[in-house]
């Protein structure tokens, strides 16, 4: 499925498509210390894919080195062919890659609405955002019932809403959900995947962190496992969830 | 909501300015109150970036300097109107500011409070020391005086009495609340709210901060420029000590934080509370412990961050214009989704 030096930006249907997102010997991290060391990953057009491992493998390291939030110190960071390696961070949202990030940052002392307008600032996105707007009502309806209330008086369910809404709005081609179901209840983490499924219906890829290894891993089309900053397993979800190795460390079966 | 607010508390306080001059005609009162409305104007021009970014500059009486200068320069050297000079002495302290903003922007807390000071030293001891710039007579730390064209003139900026001047800077600060009011609601005030309610959000969003940040500051800069050259006009002299030093920056900061930061009206009311209690204090007791009235504002400072963290404006506020219970969710019949 690799596609390397394909120049397409336009992905192709059906037969061998370029990846949607392409991460090649990624290193990065923070100070002195190596947090990534040679990530390779590649997301198919269209595709859910989970990004798995324990605190500290790097999981949020590398939604952060792919929005430009921290500047790689090799490899390469492909969106649909085009390079985003070392563009800043708004330049990267405008390309297409937007992350809903770990622990929402929201913007708590804003109304809903204005939340997920935030989330329109590209100038693509600013275009349309009152359409876009309707779309993730649709989505979400109790956003659009509570939209003009503050952020902060809404459930931890209801946050995540909005988190996943305002990243929407940026109109994303890869859209990259860091830790979702954190500190939800186990029912708002049912309907949140309901919604996750339903957003790939809208031609878009989903890169998704989890810690719910279980859940996601069902929904997922495919599964990398990051350990200590590198991709020691990938494969599909069902492969994923009968690997031996991943069912003890992290289902714990 | 906000903007009724703005009006119930704003719209008696312009009309008492207005009628001040005429209740009280005297020329000591008339001008304490000019500077009143002065240290308001520069409050509110500080509050315009910093209020907004949630940043604090301790640099800012550099615009105010460089902009007093131009317009005393221009006038003196080619001269130009002052009402012209300080339009072009605020478009060069706008101009000095965006390379400034741009590399100390990145910085946060206190890092940008330090090199906004270093800034604004490093101009200010320099022009103490400089007698003359590329043939342009600076005069150091004795400063410049503004030639008296005799009488009142309004294209020389110069007016016998103090009443003109009064309505100039009255005029001045009624603009900068307009300015701020605009900027609340246009693009920028959105994404500077944004940037300051979840910085790292923001950017993970898409939003630049650097460059919503630098233009704030800009117009922040133009409009304190436009406070020095008045300034410069008013007292017809200008130093560096007086007009860009630092403790008109912390003037500038300190007014804002205890009237209410990111407010229309709380860098006034700042200015409001605590200049005439500086001017008292520095009457009263000045003669015999220097600097009291700046352990007064350290005191006032602590006392407002400790019993009105959002400055005195957000009681009033409470009391004047309630904030409206939580609308009850208007539940409507959800559609259903053909799928």
């Amino acid at each position: 499925m690799s596609m390397l030096g394909l120049e397409n930006t336009a992905p192709q249907r059906g037969g061998r498509e370029a990846p949607a997102l392409e991460v090649k010997d990624l290193w990065s991290g923070y100070g002195e210390q190596d947090v990534l060391r040679g990530i390779d990953i590649a997301l198919k057009p269209g595709s859910i894919v989970a990004l798995i491992g324990a605190n500290g493998a790097g999981k949020s390291t590398l939604l952060r080195t792919i929005s430009g939030l921290i500047r790689p110190r090799r490899g390469e960071i492909r969106l649909g062919g085009e390079v985003l390696s070392g563009l800043p961070p708004h330049r990267i949202v405008e390309r297409g890659f937007v992350q809903s990030p770990e622990g929402k940052q929201l913007f708590l002392d804003m109304s809903i609405r204005e939340n997920l307008l935030v989330g329109a600032a590209n100038p693509r996105a600013r275009a349309r955002r009152e359409a876009t707007l309707e779309e993730v009502f649709d989505l979400f309806p109790i956003l659009k019932e509570r939209q003009a209330c503050n952020a902060s008086t809404l459930s931890g369910g209801q946050q995540q809403m909005v988190a996943v809404g305002r990243a929407l709005m940026a109109l994303p081609r890869v859209l990259a959900l860091d830790e979702p179901s954190l500190g939800l209840a186990p029912i708002m983490v049912d309907r949140l995947f309901e919604s996750i499924a339903r957003i790939r219906e809208r031609d878009l890829t989903i890169l998704i962190i989890e810690q719910n290894v279980f859940q996601v891993l069902e929904m997922a089309d495919h599964g990398y496992v990051l350990e200590n900053g590198a991709v020691t397993l990938s494969g599909t979800g069902p492969d994923l969830l009968a690997n031996d190795h991943l069912r003890a460390s992290y289902l714990g079966l | 909501m906000r903007v009724s607010f703005t009006l119930i508390l704003g719209l008696p306080l312009l009309v008492a300015a207005l009628i001040l001059p005429f209740v009280v005609a005297d020329n000591y009162v008339v001008h304490s109150a000019a500077m009143v409305l002065y240290f308001a104007y520069m409050a509110s021009s500080w509050n315009f970036v910093c209020g907004y970014v949630g940043q604090v500059s301790l640099g800012h009486a550099a615009f105010s300097g460089i902009a007093g200068y131009a317009s005393v320069l221009l006038f003196t050297g080619l001269g130009l109107s002052p009402w012209i000079g300080m339009i072009l002495g605020g478009i060069l302290a706008a101009a000095i500011s965006v390379p400034v903003g741009y590399a100390t922007f990145r910085l946060k807390g206190p890092y940008f409070t330090l090199t906004s000071i270093a800034f604004a030293e490093i101009l200010r001891i320099w022009l103490e020391n400089t007698d003359a710039f590329l043939g342009i007579p600076l005069k150091g730390a004795q400063g410049l005086t503004v030639p008296p064209v005799g009488g009142t003139s309004f294209v020389a900026f110069q007016f016998d009495g103090k009443l003109p001047y009064y309505f100039i800077i009255l005029a001045m600060l009624v603009g900068v609340m307009a300015a701020t009011r605009l900027m609340e609601r246009s693009r920028l005030g959105f994404y500077l709210k944004a940037i300051r309610g979840n910085r790292d959000g923001s950017e993970a969003l898409g939003i630049d901060p650097t460059r919503y940040c630098l233009t704030a500051l800009a117009l922040s800069a133009f409009l304190t420029g436009l406070g020095g050259a008045y300034y410069a006009q008013l007292f017809r002299y200008i130093n560096p000590e007086r007009n860009m030093g630092i403790d008109l920056s912390i003037d500038m900061a300190v007014m804002t934080i205890v009237g209410g930061q990111g407010t229309i009206l709380g860098p006034t009311l700042g200015a409001l509370v605590l200049h005439p209690v500086g001017e008292v204090v520095r009457a009263t007791l000045g003669g015999h412990v220097l600097g009291l009235h700046l352990i007064l504002y350290g005191v006032v400072l602590m006392l407002a961050v400790l019993y009105f963290p959002k400055g005195i404006i957000a009681p009033l506020q409470r009391w004047l214009a309630p904030a409206p219970k939580a609308p009850a969710p208007v539940v409507k019949p959800k559609e259903v989704e053909g799928r």
